[in-house]
C-alpha cells in the first residue's frame, strides 16, 4: 500500500509541477481584483485536491518567474499582518499566452482521454 | 527535526534547510514564507501559532520540503531566464572572436555606460542623506528622517539588484529583507543600524561613483579608439583642408614613432586590423568587468546567510 501511495504522490507532483503556471495564469485571469500569493493559494485550496497536490510554497517562485516573463504585473501594498504584500494581476500578453496554453492543455487532455478510452486502434 | 512552534522557529529551520544555497534565494524564500505564514495567522487570529503551523506544514510545506521546492524551482527558473549558453569553442580564434556572440557581453557594456549615471545618483543620495541625517540628529525631526533615509537605501539596493541581475546575470534578491516581527519598533530601527548589511550597502552606493567613472571611461575610450582605428582606411579617401591642422599638404599623416609620414595602404590596413583586435578585446574587457562587478554587488548588497 505504501508503494501505491508513493507512486501516486510522485505522479501528482509531476502533474502539479507541469500545470502550476497555467493554473496561476487562469486564476488571475478570472479574478477581477489583483491577488497576492496567500490569496491565490487559498483559492486553489478551495478548488480541489488535484491542483494542489504540490505544496503551496511552490507558487511564489513561479509567480515571480511569470512576472519576470511579463505575463503578470504586480504592485506592492503594505500589510498589517507582516511583510508588504505583492499583488499580482494578469497583463495583456499574459492573456494571450493563457489562451494558447489553454488550447494546448485542451488538446493534451483530449488526446490522453482518447487513449484512456481505448480510442487508439 | 522538531516541529516548529512559532513563525520564528519555522523561519530558522527554513534558513538551516537552505544552507549552502544562493544567499539571494534564501532571502526570497524567507520573505515568501513570512508573508504566507503571517497571512495565515491573520486569517484566524484565535488560533495559536503552534496550531497554525501544524496546518501550514501540510499545506505550505515543512521547512525542508520548502527548501527542496525552492532549489528545484531555482534551477528551472535559471534555465528559463538565462539565454542558452554558447557552445564552448576549442580554438584560440574561436574563443577570442566568440565573445561577440555572447549576449551577456553587450548587456555588460551597457551596464558600464549606465553605471556613470546610476553611480552619480547613488553617491549623491548617500552623501546627502548621511549629511542631513547627522545634521538633523540633534533635532526632533532627525530620527524619522534617518529611518526614512535608511529605508530608501534598502529600496535602492533592491532596484540595483534587479539591474545587476538583468544585465550582469548575477543572481540577486527579488524580495527585500524583512526583519522578523517580534521586535518592537525601536528594536527594528536599532537593528537597521547594527546590521552589517546596511553599511555594506551604503559603501556600495558610495563606491558606485568611482566605479561608474572608471567603467564609463574605459568603455567610451576603448570603443572610440577601436572604431577610429577600424575607420582608418576611410581617411585615405579624403584630400581636403576642411579641418585646419588635421592635414599636412592636404593629407593626413601618421607617426609610428619614427617621424610623421603620409600613410599608405599598408599603414591603413594595419591600423584597421589593430582596431578590430582592440574592439574584440574591448568586448572581453566588458564581459570581465560585468562578472567582476556582479561579484562586488553580490557581496555588498546581499546579506550573509548567518546574519
Amino acid at each position: 500500500m505504501d508503494d501505491n501511495t508513493s507512486h501516486l504522490k510522485k505522479f501528482q507532483k509531476e502533474l502539479s509541477s507541469g500545470t502550476v503556471s497555467l493554473v496561476l495564469l487562469a486564476v488571475l485571469g478570472q479574478s477581477r481584483q489583483p491577488m497576492y500569493g496567500y490569496q491565490i493559494a487559498k483559492r486553489l485550496e478551495e478548488v480541489g485536491e488535484g491542483v494542489l497536490a504540490g505544496k503551496q510554497s511552490a507558487l511564489y517562485p513561479v509567480l515571480r518567474n511569470l512576472e519576470g516573463a511579463g505575463l503578470l504585473g504586480s504592485e506592492i501594498e503594505p500589510s498589517v499582518s507582516g511583510p508588504p504584500r505583492r499583488y499580482y494581476r494578469i497583463t495583456k500578453p499574459g492573456r494571450e499566452v493563457l489562451r494558447e496554453w489553454v488550447a494546448a492543455w485542451n488538446a493534451t487532455r483530449d488526446s490522453v482521454d482518447n487513449v484512456l478510452q481505448g480510442g487508439v486502434s | 527535526m522538531n516541529a516548529p512552534r512559532s513563525i520564528t522557529d519555522y523561519l530558522e529551520q527554513l534558513r538551516t534547510a537552505l544552507r549552502g544555497a544562493d544567499p539571494a534565494l534564501i532571502q526570497d524564500a524567507l520573505y515568501d514564507a513570512e508573508e504566507h505564514l503571517r497571512s495565515e495567522l491573520a486569517e484566524q487570529p484565535e488560533r495559536s501559532e503552534a496550531a497554525m503551523l501544524e496546518h501550514v506544514v501540510s499545506s505550505y510545506g515543512a521547512p525542508d520540503e520548502v527548501a527542496e521546492i525552492y532549489r528545484d524551482q531555482e534551477i528551472k527558473i535559471q534555465r528559463a531566464i538565462r539565454p542558452p549558453a554558447q557552445p564552448p569553442r576549442r580554438s584560440l580564434a574561436g574563443r577570442f572572436f566568440g565573445v561577440a556572440a555572447d549576449p551577456r557581453t553587450y548587456a555588460s557594456l551597457f551596464y558600464m555606460l549606465l553605471s556613470l549615471a546610476t553611480g552619480i545618483f547613488y553617491f549623491t543620495w548617500v552623501v546627502t542623506g548621511l549629511s542631513l541625517s547627522v545634521g538633523l540628529s540633534v533635532l526632533i525631526i532627525g530620527l524619522p528622517f534617518i529611518v526614512l533615509f535608511f529605508g530608501s537605501v534598502r529600496v535602492l539596493s533592491l532596484v540595483e539588484g534587479r539591474l545587476v541581475e538583468a544585465m550582469l546575470g548575477m543572481r540577486m534578491p527579488r524580495r527585500p529583507v524583512y526583519p522578523t516581527t517580534g521586535m518592537t519598533l525601536m528594536q527594528r530601527i536599532g537593528r537597521m543600524f547594527t546590521d552589517v548589511h546596511t553599511w555594506t550597502t551604503l559603501c556600495y552606493m558610495w563606491l558606485m561613483l568611482p566605479l561608474g567613472i572608471v567603467y564609463f571611461t574605459l568603455a567610451v575610450t576603448l570603443l572610440s579608439m577601436s572604431v577610429t582605428f577600424i575607420a582608418a582606411p576611410l581617411l585615405l579617401l579624403f584630400h581636403s583642408d576642411w579641418l585646419p591642422g588635421f592635414y599636412v599638404d592636404h593629407q593626413v599623416t601618421v607617426d609610428w614613432g619614427f617621424g610623421a609620414h603620409a600613410p599608405n595602404w599598408a599603414d591603413a590596413i594595419g591600423m584597421c586590423a589593430f582596431g578590430i583586435v582592440l574592439l574584440f578585446t574591448t568586448l572581453h574587457v566588458a564581459r570581465g568587468v560585468g562578472r567582476m562587478h556582479g561579484l562586488i554587488a553580490k557581496h555588498m548588497l546581499v546579506p550573509r546567510t548567518d546574519g
